[in-house]
Order: C-alpha cells, then sequence, then structure tokens
C-alpha cells in the first residue's frame, strides 16, 4: 500500500516537474528572445522599410469583386483587379468624374486629382444619342498576373456572374437598366455584345443618363478563362477565392485569415504601374485602444476613424504622426415615427404618430435640441451641423441658403403650447392627459451617440418632455428599425455619391425599405422622380434644392451633425491624398520616408 | 473504472444532443437575421432573400431542424456564413492551436505559481509573506483583465517599449529563420499569458492555501511530523497530495477554457483565436458556427467533469468509481 502511494507520489512529481521546467524554459526563452530581437532589429527595420502597414477593423469576407462587400475587401480588391475606368471625385463640383485612357466625362477642374489614367481598360466610349446604348474600346496591352490578356468577353462573363441570383451579389442593383431587367431577367445576349476582343457594348431598355451608365457598367471584372469552369452553385465555395488572380498594381502574397493579408507589388503590372511600395500588409486589430497604441509606437502606419477626443494625446505621444480628415459623407440623426406604428401593423392605415405627427412638433424638437454643443463637446472641428440629407460636399446640389434651425427652447416652448402641449403636475407636458414621454433607442458601443444622447435627454427636459434612453445590440436594434417598431431614434446614415433618395424618404412604405420614421409627402416623390429624368446631373439641381427645403421645413427627422471621417497617418507616408471615394485612393503612388530620416 | 467512463460518456451523447437542439432553436428565434447586411441602400431588397436561400433559411423550422440533423449525424456542421462560406470545422481547426498555445502555457504557470504561493502562504499562516502574498493575489484576482491588459500595455508596450503592443508576429518575421521567428512568437505571447496567469494563478493560491490550511490541522500530520519526518516531507508528501483535492476540481473545469479561448485577451492582443470566433459569429448570427462551438465547449465541460471526477479517484484512494 505504502508502495503504491509512493509511486502515486512520484508520479505526480514527475508531472508537476514537466511544468514547472517549461515555465522556466519559457523565462529563459523570453530573456533570449528580448536579447535575441535586438539582433533581428536590423532585419525588422529593412522589413519595416519596404512595408506599408495598415491597421483594420475586421478580415476581408471576399478577394472576389463580385462577392466581397466588407470595405476591407473593397480596398484590396481595387488594388489587385484592374477596372474598366477610372473614377475620381471633383472636390470643387461634389461630382464624379469617369476617366478612360484618352476619353473623359467632365473637364478635370482643380478640385480634381491630376492622376494619370493609365489605370483604365477602357481606350474610349462612346454612348448613343438615344443614350440607350454604350461602346466600349478596350486597350489591347492590359494583361492578367498570368500573362492572358483582358478582353471584353471577361466584362460579358463577369457581368453574367454579377446577375446570377444563384451567386446573390450585392451588386446586381448594378444591372437594373440593362435589357431585359425591366422583365425580370437580364437578357446577356441581347444586352452585353463582344465583336471582338477590344469592343465591348452595353444596351439599355431606357435611356439612362451618361454618368450612370459609366457607373453601373464599370463593375470589375474576373479573369474568364480562369473561373469559366467554376459552377455557380461552388461559386462562392471555390477555392480559387483565396488566389485571386488579378491586373492591377498589386497581387495578393499571403492571406492569415483573421490576421493579416500582405500585397506585394507586381513588377509588370502596367495599370496603372506597379505599386511604389514593395509590400503591403493589412493587419487585423480588433480593438481600437490598441490600433492607436500601435499607431504610437510605429508598428502600423494607418489607423482608420480616430475618436476626435483621442487626436491630444496621440499627437502629444508621438510627432510621427499626422490627422487626416476626410468627408462629409456621414451623419447622425434623431428619428421620430412619423405616423403611428401600432395602427400601421395592425390596420395598415397611416395616422399621425400621437407624439410626433405633427411637423410643428419635430420642429420644436430640433430646435430644443442643442446641437452645436454636441459638436463642441464631442467632435470639435470635425463635426459640422447638418440641415439636411444633401452633403455640404455634394456643392453642385447642396442649398446654402437654408440657414440652420437655431437652439431656441423659448420658441421650442412656444411651439408646442400652439400645439396643445401644456406643463402638468409633474413638469412633464400633456395633451388630452396623454404625457409627452418616450424612450429614445440607440444602437450599443458607439460613444458618440451615447454622449449625444445625454445631452439631448437634458435639453427635452429643459422644454418639458421625459425622454428615457435605452441602448440596443445592433442586430437588435436595426431589425427594430427595419420593422418600423421604435418611436424615436438615433442612428447614423452614409450617403452615396449618387443623390437618389427615394429609399430614405419615399411615401410608398412597403417601398422604400430605408423610410424608417414614414414620413411621406407626394412633392418629394414628384421632385426625385423629375431629377431621375435629367440626362445631366447638374440639370436636377433645382429639383434638390427645393428637396432640401421642404425636409427642412417638415423635419421627419432631427438632423444633428455631419462628421469628417479622421484617420491617423504615420508621417513616413508621402504622397497619401484622401478622397471622399475612399482612403485609400491612390494609395499605389503612396512612398515610404527610409527610417534613417524619420527622427526618433 | 472503465466501465464508469463508458457509462458516463454514453450518458453525454443524449445531453450534448439535447444542448445542440436547445440552442439551435433559440438562435432561430433570438432577434437578428443573418442576411440583414445586405439589407442596405443600394443593395437589391433581392439580395437578402438570395442569400437566405442559399444558407437554407426559408424552409420551415422543423425541416431545417431535420436536414441540419442529418448533416450532423454524419459529422457535417455546415459552412459559415459570416467567414466567406468557409467549412465551420476548418474555421475551428485554423483557429484552435493559437487558443490552445496561449491555454496550455496559461493553464501550467497558473497552477504553478497558484500552488506554489498557497502553500507558501499556507505553512506560514498569518507571517508577513503571508499577507503580502493573499493581499497582492486578491488584488490581481478582483482586476478585470482586459484593464489589467490594457495597462500591461501601456506599461511594457508604450512608456517602456519592452514588448510588443500585439499580434503573433512581427512584420517580415518569416525573413527570420525558423528560430528568430520562434523566438519572435514567444516574445508576442509574453504579455498575454503573463496577463491570463497573474490573474489565474491568484485564484488558485487562495484555493490552496485555504484547502491547505486545513489539511496541516489533520491528525496524520502531526503523526508525521511526531515521527520526525523533515518538514518538507511533510508538507510536499502528506499534506499537499491531500490540500490539491479541490484543486483538480478547478483543473477539470478549465478545460472548456483551453479551447473556448479568453476573449478580451484575443481581441486586445488581435489574436484570431476561439474566442473572437465565438463572439463574432454570436454577432453576425452566424448559425452553423455558433453550434459548432457549442458542441465543442459543451463536449469539453462533460468531458472536464468526467476528468475530474476520474483524477479524483487517481488522488483519493477513498473514493471508488
Amino acid at each position: 500500500m505504502t508502495k503504491a502511494i509512493e509511486r502515486a507520489i512520484k508520479r505526480f512529481f514527475s508531472i508537476v516537474r514537466l511544468p514547472v521546467s517549461m515555465v522556466f524554459v519559457g523565462v529563459a526563452l523570453m530573456l533570449v528572445s528580448c536579447g535575441g530581437e535586438k539582433s533581428d532589429g536590423g532585419k525588422a527595420r529593412t522589413a519595416m522599410d519596404s512595408t506599408l502597414v495598415i491597421a483594420m477593423l475586421g478580415d476581408a469576407d471576399y478577394l472576389n469583386p463580385v462577392l466581397g462587400s466588407s470595405v476591407t475587401s473593397g480596398n484590396i480588391i481595387g488594388l489587385i483587379y484592374p477596372s474598366l475606368l477610372q473614377s475620381e471625385f471633383d472636390t470643387e463640383t461634389g461630382l464624379m468624374n469617369y476617366v478612360a485612357l484618352e476619353k473623359k466625362l467632365r473637364p478635370t477642374t482643380a478640385g480634381q486629382a491630376q492622376r494619370s489614367p493609365q489605370g483604365a481598360i477602357a481606350k474610349s466610349w462612346s454612348f448613343s444619342a438615344d443614350h440607350k446604348m454604350l461602346t466600349y474600346t478596350l486597350r489591347n496591352d492590359a494583361f492578367w498576373n498570368d500573362g492572358k490578356p483582358v478582353v471584353a468577353g471577361d466584362f460579358k462573363f463577369t457581368y453574367k456572374l454579377y446577375g446570377n441570383p444563384v451567386i446573390a451579389s450585392a451588386r446586381q442593383q448594378y444591372l437594373a437598366e440593362l435589357v431585359g431587367a425591366d422583365k425580370g431577367q437580364v437578357d446577356f445576349d441581347k444586352a452585353i455584345e463582344t465583336p471582338n476582343d477590344t469592343t465591348l457594348i452595353f444596351r439599355f431598355y431606357k435611356p439612362v443618363p451618361e454618368h450612370l451608365a459609366l457607373f453601373h457598367t464599370s463593375l470589375t471584372p474576373l479573369p474568364a478563362h480562369r473561373w469559366n469552369k467554376v459552377k455557380p452553385t461552388e461559386f462562392r465555395n471555390s477555392p480559387l477565392n483565396i488566389e485571386p488572380l488579378g491586373a492591377g498594381p498589386y497581387h495578393l502574397k499571403s492571406w492569415k485569415q483573421q490576421q493579416e493579408i500582405v500585397l506585394e507589388s507586381s513588377s509588370k503590372s502596367n495599370l496603372p504601374k506597379p505599386g511604389t511600395i514593395p509590400l503591403i500588409t493589412f493587419r487585423v486589430v480588433p480593438d481600437y485602444t490598441v490600433r492607436l497604441a500601435q499607431l504610437q509606437t510605429g508598428a502600423v502606419d494607418v489607423v482608420e476613424n480616430i475618436k476626435p477626443e483621442d487626436f491630444t494625446a496621440l499627437l502629444k505621444a508621438n510627432r510621427q504622426i499626422d490627422i487626416k480628415t476626410v468627408g462629409l459623407r456621414v451623419y447622425d440623426y434623431v428619428g421620430w415615427s412619423n405616423i403611428d406604428q401600432n395602427e400601421y401593423h395592425k390596420s395598415g392605415k397611416i395616422l399621425p404618430h400621437p407624439l410626433f405627427g405633427s411637423a410643428r412638433v419635430r420642429l420644436a424638437l430640433t430646435q430644443a435640441i442643442d446641437r452645436e454643443s454636441i459638436i463642441d463637446g464631442y467632435l470639435k472641428q470635425y463635426g459640422v451641423l447638418c440641415n439636411t440629407a444633401i452633403s455640404p460636399s455634394l456643392k453642385w446640389a447642396y442649398n446654402d441658403r437654408i440657414v440652420p434651425h437655431p437652439f431656441d427652447p423659448a420658441q421650442a416652448t412656444a411651439l408646442l403650447k400652439a400645439e396643445g402641449w401644456v406643463p402638468g403636475a409633474d413638469g412633464i407636458l400633456q395633451k388630452n392627459g396623454k404625457r409627452f414621454s418616450f424612450t429614445l433607442y440607440t444602437n450599443s458601443g458607439n460613444a458618440r451617440r451615447n454622449y449625444a444622447s445625454v445631452i439631448i435627454q437634458q435639453n427635452l427636459r429643459a422644454v418639458g418632455i421625459d425622454c428615457k434612453l435605452d441602448v440596443q445590440e445592433s442586430n437588435v436594434f436595426f431589425d427594430n428599425l427595419h420593422q418600423r417598431k421604435l418611436d424615436a431614434w438615433m442612428a447614423g446614415w452614409s450617403i452615396g455619391l449618387e443623390i437618389d433618395p427615394l429609399d430614405e424618404w419615399g411615401s410608398d412604405l412597403n417601398k422604400s425599405r430605408f423610410n424608417f420614421t414614414g414620413y411621406q409627402n407626394p412633392r418629394l416623390d414628384q421632385l426625385c422622380n423629375l431629377a431621375k429624368q435629367k440626362m445631366e446631373p447638374t440639370g436636377a439641381k433645382p429639383y434638390w434644392l427645393e428637396y432640401q427645403e421642404i425636409l427642412h421645413r417638415d423635419q421627419p427627422v432631427t438632423f444633428l451633425y455631419w462628421m469628417k471621417e479622421t484617420q491617423g497617418f504615420s508621417k513616413r507616408i508621402e504622397g497619401a491624398e484622401l478622397n471622399i471615394s475612399g482612403s485609400f485612393y491612390n494609395i499605389d503612388d503612396w512612398r515610404l520616408r527610409p527610417s534613417a530620416n524619420v527622427a526618433p | 473504472m472503465l466501465r464508469y467512463i463508458i457509462k458516463r460518456l454514453l450518458l453525454a451523447i443524449p445531453l450534448i444532443f439535447g444542448l445542440l437542439t436547445l440552442i439551435f432553436f433559440i438562435i432561430r428565434l433570438a432577434p437578428g437575421d443573418p442576411a440583414a447586411f445586405f439589407i442596405q441602400p443600394g443593395i437589391s431588397p433581392k439580395v437578402a432573400e438570395q442569400i437566405r436561400a442559399q444558407y437554407g433559411l426559408n424552409d420551415p423550422l422543423p425541416v431545417q431542424y431535420v436536414k441540419w440533423l442529418a448533416s450532423v449525424l454524419q459529422g457535417d456542421f455546415g459552412r459559415s456564413f459570416s467567414r466567406a462560406q468557409q467549412p465551420v470545422i476548418e474555421v475551428i481547426a485554423s483557429s484552435l492551436p493559437i487558443t490552445i498555445t496561449i491555454a496550455l502555457l496559461t493553464l501550467v504557470a497558473n497552477f504553478t505559481f497558484g500552488i506554489l504561493i498557497g502553500i507558501v502562504s499556507a505553512v506560514r499562516q498569518n507571517s508577513f509573506l503571508d499577507r503580502f502574498l493573499t493581499v497582492t493575489a486578491l488584488f490581481f484576482y478582483s482586476m478585470p483583465e482586459f484593464w489589467f491588459a490594457l495597462m500591461m500595455i501601456i506599461l511594457f508596450a508604450l512608456k517602456f517599449p519592452l514588448f510588443p503592443v500585439s499580434g503573433l508576429n512581427e512584420i517580415g518575421a518569416e525573413g527570420f529563420g525558423p528560430v528568430g521567428f520562434f523566438l519572435d512568437r514567444v516574445w508576442h505571447l509574453v504579455l498575454p499569458v503573463t496577463v491570463l496567469s497573474i490573474n489565474g494563478a491568484a485564484g488558485i493560491a487562495r484555493y490552496v492555501r485555504g484547502s491547505m490550511l486545513e489539511v496541516i490541522r489533520q491528525d496524520y500530520i502531526r503523526t508525521a511530523r511526531a515521527k520526525g519526518l523533515p518538514e518538507k516531507l511533510v508538507i510536499f508528501r502528506h499534506a499537499l497530495r491531500n490540500a490539491l483535492l479541490p484543486v483538480i476540481t478547478i483543473m477539470g473545469s478549465s478545460l472548456p477554457f483551453i479551447f473556448s479561448g479568453a476573449l478580451f485577451i484575443e481581441v486586445i492582443f488581435a489574436f484570431p483565436g476561439m474566442g473572437r470566433v465565438t463572439v463574432e459569429a454570436l454577432l453576425a448570427r452566424d448559425y452553423p458556427l455558433i453550434i459548432a462551438n457549442t458542441f465543442i465547449s459543451g463536449s469539453l465541460i462533460v468531458l472536464g467533469n468526467l476528468f475530474a471526477d476520474v483524477l479524483y479517484a487517481v488522488a483519493d484512494p477513498r473514493i471508488k468509481l
């Protein structure tokens, strides 16, 4: 028996001895590695000199233009694959310009980056007088990385994939004007023709404005010779998705999922040219604080969406960091349900909401909220007061005659009184025995909205409105929003560079999926449709001016502020131009200063 | 004992199936939609519908359940919704090695330091050393992991840049050669493993101290001392073995942790481990991945408990299985 115990004890200690020794080995290794790191420092530094490191919040989903739908995927796909046209945003006019090798949609102005059009596959295009046929002439010196030429057939092949319901591409909307789309199914034989390798013809079933035709026909192609054996049902699972074959300035060197994507400059690329920086690494760093710390130590060079409250500390800690801003594409707003959703869900009848149904009440709410103080307290110079849904960056359409509704609690009280809302015994406004009390919902994990919602709560309390705050998990919040279940909420909106607001404000509540407020105004529908019929966007200017006046008057929501996107850049990056169409717009032209030249 | 183990394993099968069935229905009844990402302006309303059809979410719930059951019985947990339709087994297989490395290092450090500190504070009960260790252990035990991790980063990566802020390897580490690459990896693991083990060791030390104190007062310890055994032998051979019984329970319940990952540490140090896989799957309503993860953690909890029971029997001859 004692022998058995002894054996057990010996066994126990032999088990314990191993981990103890492992820990010691670990500590020893740690010390050695600290020393070893210095000897590897030289190598690490040369690696850093030729590598640009970009921190990203999440991994790319697909490096396939037909499927990729995350922002990261979009950025990387843009570097790997060729494009038919180059698109450029003109900051002077706020219009998009489309550029082929030998043709431009609009003359270049000073507000547009002077990029060489070498990246475009299209040499030129012609647009028929009836606005129904677009003919591209392609260059014959563009090649995929495997040496095969980029031909018109690649575009037709890929458009069929974009339109295939089994593949469920998020970009099938781009095919909405092609012949057959009005009957539910694009007729690819008629809609896209490729008489030879350098001619590509698109046909539309209705007249389409030229800029829209160019925008919708310039989706990124895949190499047909590589993909033509993949069945649509296997398209999403195909192993080719992780070995993309492109033709752009970079190609994929390695992809460690959920860790990093490394791109290498393609030495033979002429679309537009091999990337200047030899290697670009996109690193997944999910935690915001750690992204900041990495930027501070120089482990990464670019961190997107830095919060304004962190600028001072960041710039103080490391002078080699620069904050670059771009905008304005994103605004926050407080949504008020204009209609009584309970009644709408029950009987389909549209009745005004008992609290927010009147435009005058909504105006009073806007005037009761001190929007400037939210900007001063949180966004500072990176926020701009928002009046309507058209961004000041879209200069050609922006209505600068609109005077912002001032912060005026007295006027708000008067408006509410005129609507029959008078203070009750508890100090809260009442009308026919109903208290002015509601819950303002927002999604979790957004510090800016939390900050704003507290100010809004206080402001509303000051005029006798009881506003409770509630935060919901994002999935639940957006689900509730889509089902029009919330009375009042705070959310944001990111605008497209083409103005098309029917989804957001259209009166047909079944069709307008993003009209969460239930706002209805026939004149607004009319204006949007009139604007769509104009073949030149600037021709629709008067309609958009009136559209903004209506939104300003009716206040379907309280527009809060536009936000500049703020990106942290290491100063060793030279030549970076940020553009409203993307932070990595000219990344193939960026250069890295060698570390020897960077002051410590 | 073998019979006992087999019986327990057989009992575990209906238990785990019940668990999976429950999860299957709960996540489908919870608000949120796996295709929600595709409901946004500029994307045709048809897309979300097509995506749902691809995922097989348009079938009635009982049909979905039968289909799912059929494929799970063949060992196929399906493809992930949110991770480019990778088979969920592959997703898990790619994150497990990282999680296991961190967890094993942590567990070893946890138990080694925890047991050592626990013994010292019990043997020197009420001495200055004991008080100091107790207060320090409580201090670290009550500290939230994510905060502690951030503080360590600020201290050892920003103020005194000794260790990297995050990641598994330096940029260009592939060029360091195999030894250099390995050392670089170890260098990156120091901070996260330290954070995890300090937190864990503090807790274990408290357990060991408590049970050690109880054991030391037993008659057989007095007997051991009375017959003139050296103190070292008394403590390590006679007392420790009995004092470790409660620790074995903790060891068993730590098994799921090895595979489930430490979410906060993985997020903060940017490691693509199981914790992140699980939480991201939940947020994206990635049903197949959620179920596969539940399967793994559920099975491990069952196995962990079994493992602890068997260890009991090995350590304590009074327990017969």
